[in-house]
C-alpha cells in the first residue's frame, strides 16, 4: 500500500531522531569524556573526547611531601585513582548491593506466597485482603518517608541498614503483579502437586516460583533498578556515616565535600557508579523495557 | 482446601507490613500535621489547623506550589508529546528504530542523581559546554542569523539570542528566572523515553485493518491517518501516561537537592523537597507532615483520575 519508500521522508526522520539522540547522549559523553581528561583541558573545552593524555603532576599529591617525580602521571589514572582514594566508592557499591539484592529478595518472600493464596486459596477475608493490596497501591512509598522516618527515628533504627531496608520490604505491586499472573496458572498444576502429597509451602516455592520467573524477572529489574538508583530514601535515613552510603547519597557527599574544580575524579566516581547499570541494560534491552514499563506503575 | 488455616501464615505478613509500613503512616502524618512535634521532645501541642493555614497563607509555600505546578506543567506536557513524537517517528522507520529506542530510554535507567551533576557541570555558566555552544553560533552568520530571526526580518538585537551573545548567555541554575525551567530540561530529558516505550507498546495495539480502512474512506496524508485512526485508538494509552507522568513529576527531588536546593529564591522549592526540608533538615515534623498530607491528596486525585479513565476504557 504503501510500499513505495519514501527516501526524502526516511532521511527526515532520521536527521530528526539523530538531533534527538544527540541531546540525550550529551551528558553520557561528557561524563566519560571528563573522567578522561585533565583540569587544564576541562576547564578550557580542549583535548576532543579523550584527551591529549600528557603526563600532569597530581598536586594533592606533592603536598603529601612526595617527590615530584612520583606525583607524575596520566589524567585518566589520576581521575580514576583520586575517585576511589578520595571516596570510599568501593565500599558505596557493595553498599548498593547489599541494599537492593536484600530488598528484593525480601519482596519476594512476602509477596509470592501472598499472591498464591490471594490468587489459588480459598478463604474468608479473601477479598478484603486483595482490597487492602489495591488500596495500598494508591499510596505512593515517596509521599510518606517523613512519617515512615519518624517512626524509625522513634525506635532507633536511622543510620542503620535496616533503616534503608525495612520500608521497602513490602511491595504491594509485587503482590498484585504476582496475583494476575498465578490467576493464568491452571489449577490442574498445584492439583497434581497436592495429590503428590506436596504442603502447601513446597507448592509456593517448588511449584509456583518456577513457573513465575519471567514476571518475578521483570519485577526484580524494576526493584533493582528503582533502589539501586534511588537518592530520597538513602538522604533521609542516612546522615553522615559513609559506611552505609549507596551509591548516589555517596556520591552527593563526594560533590559536597570536593575542594574547587575536581571535575576529573568526580566524573570517574559518576562513571562508576552510572555504568554498571548501563551495561547490565545494553546487554538485555528488551527485558529491561518490559520491566519497567510492564511495572511502571510507580 | 479452607479447612486448613495455612493461609494465616501466606497473607500474614503481608497484612503486618502493609498496616505498619503504608497505612500508619498516612495517619502518622495526619496526626502530626496537627501538632508543632519536633524529634528529640519530650512531648508536643495540639495546634489544630494552624500548620495548614501557614501552609496556605505565607508566600513561601504560595511559591512552594507555585514550583511544583510550574514544573508539572512543563514536565508533562513537553515530556508526553516528545514521546508521542519519538514513537510515532520509531515506529515508522524502515531500519534504527532499536536503536534510538535504547538511546533514548538510557536517560530512564541512569541514575538521575549522577546524571543531575553531569548537567550540572554542562550548563556552568563560565568552563560548561552548553554555554560553550551558544557562544559559538554568535559569529557564525547563518546559526546567528536563523536563531535571532533576523534571516526572517527581526531585529536580531531584540531575540533572545542576540541580546545574550551581546551581553552574556544566562547562569541557568543560579538565575531565578531560567533555575525551574532548567531543571524541568533534565526532567524532561530523563523522562520522555519511559513515555516512548509506552507510546510503542500502545502503539503495537492499533489494529493494521484500520489504517486501510481509513485508506479507503480517503484518508491518503499521514497526518489524517493519525487524526482518524493512530490518535484516538491510543485513548487509554494518553491517559495512562499523562497521569503516570504527572504522580512522577510531582515527586521531582533528587534534580533540586543535588542542584539548587530550592533556590535560587525559592523558585525551584518544589514540594518533596519542601517536604524533606521542613521535616528533615530543620525537624519541623509538624508543617513537613501537613505537606505530606496536601501532597497525598495531590497524587491521590490524580491516580483517581487515572483509574476513573482506565475503567472506562476511553475508546472512541
Amino acid at each position: 500500500m504503501y510500499s513505495q519508500t519514501n527516501w526524502l521522508g526516511e532521511f527526515f526522520k532520521h536527521s530528526l531522531l539523530l538531533a534527538g539522540a544527540i541531546v540525550v547522549l550529551l551528558p553520557f559523553y561528557l561524563m566519560l569524556s571528563y573522567s578522561f581528561k585533565s583540569p587544564s583541558e576541562i576547564e578550557a573545552n580542549k583535548g576532543g573526547f579523550f584527551g591529549t593524555q600528557e603526563i600532569m603532576t597530581d598536586n594533592r599529591c606533592i603536598k603529601a611531601g612526595n617527590p615530584e617525580e612520583e606525583c607524575l602521571m596520566r589524567p585518566i589514572v589520576y581521575n580514576y585513582t583520586a575517585a576511589f582514594k578520595e571516596a570510599p566508592l568501593v565500599r558505596y557499591m557493595l553498599n548498593g548491593i547489599f541494599v537492593t539484592v536484600s530488598i528484593f529478595v525480601i519482596q519476594v518472600i512476602i509477596a509470592l506466597p501472598c499472591a498464591y493464596a490471594l490468587s489459588k486459596l480459598r478463604f474468608w477475608g479473601r477479598n478484603v485482603v486483595f482490597g487492602m493490596v489495591i488500596f495500598c497501591l494508591l499510596i505512593p512509598v515517596h509521599a510518606i518517608a517523613l512519617p515512615l522516618y519518624i517512626m524509625l527515628a522513634k525506635v532507633g533504627l536511622t543510620n542503620t541498614y535496616a533503616a534503608l531496608i525495612i520500608p521497602w520490604t513490602i511491595s504491594v505491586f509485587g503482590i498484585f503483579l504476582m496475583r494476575q499472573f498465578f490467576m493464568t496458572v491452571p489449577d490442574d498444576l498445584i492439583d497434581a502437586a497436592r495429590m503428590d502429597g506436596m504442603g502447601e509451602f513446597s507448592i509456593v516455592w517448588q511449584v509456583m516460583l518456577p513457573t513465575a520467573i519471567p514476571a518475578l524477572l521483570a519485577f526484580g529489574i524494576f526493584s533493582v533498578v528503582a533502589h539501586w538508583n534511588d537518592y530520597y530514601w538513602p538522604r533521609i535515613v542516612v546522615t553522615g556515616n559513609k559506611d552505609l552510603m549507596t551509591p548516589p547519597l555517596g556520591l552527593r557527599m563526594f560533590k559536597s565535600d570536593m575542594d574547587g574544580n575536581e571535575y576529573g575524579p568526580m566524573m570517574a566516581a559518576t562513571t562508576v557508579i552510572v555504568l554498571p547499570l548501563v551495561i547490565i541494560f545494553l546487554l538485555a534491552q528488551r527485558r529491561f523495557i518490559e520491566g519497567i514499563t510492564m511495572t511502571g506503575m510507580k | 482446601m479452607g479447612q486448613s488455616k495455612i493461609h494465616y501464615w501466606f497473607v500474614g505478613p503481608a497484612i503486618f507490613l502493609m498496616l505498619l509500613l503504608l497505612i500508619a503512616p498516612v495517619f502518622v502524618a495526619a496526626g502530626l500535621s496537627m501538632t508543632n512535634y519536633s524529634l528529640g521532645n519530650s512531648g508536643f501541642d495540639w495546634i489544630g489547623l494552624e500548620n495548614y493555614e501557614k501552609l496556605f497563607s505565607r508566600r513561601s509555600y504560595a511559591k512552594m506550589f507555585t514550583a511544583s505546578l510550574t514544573y508539572v506543567l512543563l514536565v508533562v506536557p513537553i515530556s508526553v508529546a516528545l514521546g508521542l513524537g519519538a514513537a510515532l517517528l520509531i515506529s515508522s522507520l524502515k531500519i534504527g528504530g532499536e536503536l534510538y529506542k535504547a538511546v533514548f530510554f538510557l536517560p530512564v535507567m541512569a541514575t538521575l542523581l549522577a546524571m543531575a551533576i553531569v548537567w550540572e557541570f554542562a550548563l556552568n555558566p563560565i568552563v560548561g559546554v552548553v554555554n560553550d555552544i551558544l557562544r559559538s553560533g554568535c559569529d557564525k552568520d547563518m546559526i546567528y542569523a536563523f536563531f535571532t530571526g533576523s534571516w526572517y526580518g527581526n531585529n536580531a538585537l531584540e531575540s533572545w539570542y542576540g541580546s545574550s551573545c551581546e551581553k552574556k548567555f544566562p547562569i541557568w541554575l543560579g538565575d531565578k528566572k531560567y533555575a525551574l525551567g532548567t531543571i524541568a530540561f533534565i526532567g524532561i530529558w530523563q523522562a520522555f523515553g519511559f513515555n516512548m516505550v509506552l507510546y510503542l507498546a500502545g502503539l503495537t495495539s492499533v489494529p493494521r485493518e484500520l489504517y486501510q480502512a481509513a485508506h479507503m474512506d480517503g484518508a491518503d496524508s499521514a497526518w489524517e491517518r493519525f487524526k482518524l485512526v493512530t490518535w484516538p485508538m491510543l485513548g487509554p494509552t494518553h491517559v495512562f501516561v499523562i497521569t503516570i507522568s504527572s504522580i512522577r513529576s510531582f515527586q521531582v527531588f533528587d534534580t533540586v537537592e543535588a542542584l539548587t536546593q530550592g533556590g535560587p529564591s525559592k523558585s525551584t522549592y518544589v514540594m518533596v523537597y519542601a517536604m524533606f526540608e521542613k521535616g528533615v533538615k530543620q525537624n519541623l515534623l509538624g508543617i513537613g507532615s501537613a505537606i505530606t498530607i496536601v501532597f497525598l491528596i495531590f497524587v491521590l486525585i490524580l491516580t483517581l483520575i487515572q483509574v476513573y479513565f482506565v475503567n472506562r476504557r476511553v475508546h472512541y
